[in-house]
């Protein structure tokens, strides 16, 4: 029952190398962000600035309005995934608690949208937001993200974890299902819709294909979007400051994944796919 | 028997099932909505030609699909396409397949810190990934083309030669997607037996064969979810990329099935072009998926 110890040390130098690859990015665009563009050209091997300014944040809250697009995205991120947890909850109970006719079916054809490509409901639910004058408006972005697939899967696992008398004993007592879902099943699967709950906000809030499409103007535009204007101009000049919008992208998703990390991984984990 | 009845009887409908149901309308409502009847919509627009503005829809049969079918420039997405799978499943498939075997056998140090760092860009904007990855691999004065001149090698204009884009463009993807993958496979293997594991180990078989004959079979439900994922979802991913950094060029080479879709239906408003081209997409990944499951099918009669 032994690993050979070059061959344990081989993988710990690919395993740290895939970790630099992906993490060092990342350390890099907050270094940069707090560099003179100067002295990026310059040095563009340091990482930590020479000079350090916050001329790239002063630039970038002067010509954008980001208070008000740091607010559009977060309200799509939040709205989006208090919608579709309770949806994915409520989902679940009914796929795990009840045994009515179709119930297979429904469950396959939800779980079978993850794999429907996103160009095939995309000119439609344009349509369908653009009639209902949504279209460069936040809440555009989200009706269509009231309800994930995704979450009904993961909410379900974790509910059939439950054991089933605790459910059965519940209902002898007469115990209605408002107070079944609130009182028993809700604490139990609270680990599981926290990191969902999670990953949802930081997807929403990271989305740029449909929100994309729906906003025009650049004071209804998402963090995404916003920094997405500083690459558009061909040549990268506004490189800097690109960086300070990709710092200020980045730091609630970091926060929330660094702080929840834990749960996160473990829901991932637990549930599975079997 | 009145119909409402004759509903009940069909549904087993009692007052307990209907609460079922009940808990269902909102997921059912909106996926009617916002997935299934865009859907159809899409596939009725691909018979028809229309720009998105006019208020008519030319009807055309299936002019579309024979356009679309008999233009060079298809062939040549649909190349791409292949590429960025083809890619796609060696970064975000084969090798994640491989971390999550190594880190659950092998490694016994720093597991929590390699799981931790390598699911960490799944949680960042693939538009900031995008960005980062265009300037750290910018062949003039970009930090790797420095570290690279020191040992006089070039990176090339990748955002400008075939090739290249699509595996720089898949490369920035997989930052994203990889760890996502990594922790689902790793769930899968983690949840194996260690028993069955723990006796191979002890009679001295070989780590490459406790892989492919405990190891892959076992594992091979959450395997095939994240091969179709793979296929499915991260060739939308790359869809961000693509929009940033090159908008399917030069010349449409680091176009695929997906950019491209949007491309007929939001730059050059050829709605049916478009919608075509989507069905063509969910055809082929249906197609794909058939193919999989047969293969998988007899892999697995084999393995018995």
């Amino acid at each position: 029952m032994k690993i050979n110890r070059t061959v344990e040390i081989t993988w710990h130098v690919i395993f740290m190398a895939t970790v630099i690859v992906l993490v060092f990015p990342i350390i890099y665009a907050v270094g940069m962000s707090f560099t003179p563009l100067e002295d990026a050209y310059n040095n563009v091997l340091n990482i930590i600035p020479l000079h350090p300014t916050l001329e790239n944040y002063i630039t970038f809250f002067d010509t954008l309005p980001v208070v008000k697009v740091t607010m559009n995205t977060f309200i799509i991120a939040s709205v989006a995934t208090v919608f579709k947890v309770l949806t994915s909850f409520l989902a679940a109970y009914a796929f795990v608690y009840f045994q009515f006719k179709g119930k297979e079916v429904l469950y396959f054809l939800l779980i079978s949208t993850i794999f429907i490509p996103f160009t095939v409901t995309m000119i439609p639910n344009y349509l369908i937001v653009s009639d209902l004058g949504l279209l460069d408006s936040v809440w555009g972005v989200i009706l269509p993200q009231l309800a994930d697939a995704i979450g009904i899967f993961l909410i379900t696992q974790s509910m059939r974890s439950i054991p089933i008398s605790l459910i059965e004993v519940a209902r002898l007592d007469n115990l209605g299902h408002g107070r079944i879902m609130k009182d028993i099943v809700l604490p139990l699967v609270r680990p599981a819709i926290t990191s969902v709950g999670i990953w949802f906000f930081i997807s929403s809030w990271n989305e740029f294909v449909w929100p994309v499409l729906i906003l025009k103007t650049t004071e209804n535009y998402t963090l995404p979007l916003a920094l997405q204007m500083y690459i558009s101009s061909e040549g990268g000049t506004n490189f800097t400051v690109a960086m300070a919008v990709s710092v200020i992208t980045m730091i609630i998703p970091l926060l929330l994944y660094l702080t929840f990390q834990k749960y996160i991984i473990g829901t991932f984990t637990s549930s599975g796919i079997k | 028997m009145s119909a409402l009845a004759a509903v009940r009887k069909t549904l087993h409908l009692n007052r307990e099932n209907a609460i079922g149901y009940g808990l269902l309308i909102p997921s059912i409502i909106i996926f009617a909505v916002f997935t299934f009847w865009p859907f159809l919509y899409t596939v009725y627009l691909s018979f028809f030609d229309w720009n998105m503005i006019s208020p008519e829809k030319e009807f055309v049969g299936i002019r579309n699909y024979m356009e679309v079918l008999g233009d060079p420039r298809t062939y040549q997405i649909f190349g791409n396409t292949f590429l960025y799978i083809v890619i796609l499943l060696a970064i975000n498939c084969v090798v994640p397949y491989i971390f999550a075997f190594v880190i659950d056998i092998v490694l016994k140090r720093w597991n929590g810190f390699y799981k931790s760092a390598l699911f960490l860009p799944a949680f960042i904007s693939l538009v900031v990934g995008s960005i980062l990855f265009t300037w750290i691999l910018n062949p003039v004065s970009g930090p790797l083309a420095i570290v690279f001149g020191w040992i006089g090698l070039e990176i090339p204009n990748w955002t400008k030669s075939e090739g290249w884009v699509i595996l720089v463009l898949s490369l920035i993807t997989s930052w994203k997607v990889f760890g996502y993958n990594f922790i689902l496979l790793y769930a899968s293997i983690n949840g194996i037996s260690r028993e069955i594991i723990e006796s191979a180990r002890l009679d001295n078989v070989p780590l490459w064969r406790i892989f492919f004959q405990i190891i892959l079979p076992m594992s091979s439900a959450t395997g095939i979810y994240v091969f179709i994922l793979t296929i499915v979802q991260s060739l939308q991913y790359v869809f961000t990329p693509v929009k940033v950094v090159t908008q399917g060029g030069p010349d449409y080479a680091s176009s695929n099935l997906i950019y491209h879709a949007y491309h007929e239906a939001f730059v050059v408003y050829r709605t049916g072009h478009s919608a075509t081209l989507s069905i063509i997409t969910m055809a082929l990944f249906l197609i794909l998926l058939f193919l999989y499951f047969k293969f998988v099918d007899r892999g697995i009669y084999y393995e018995n």
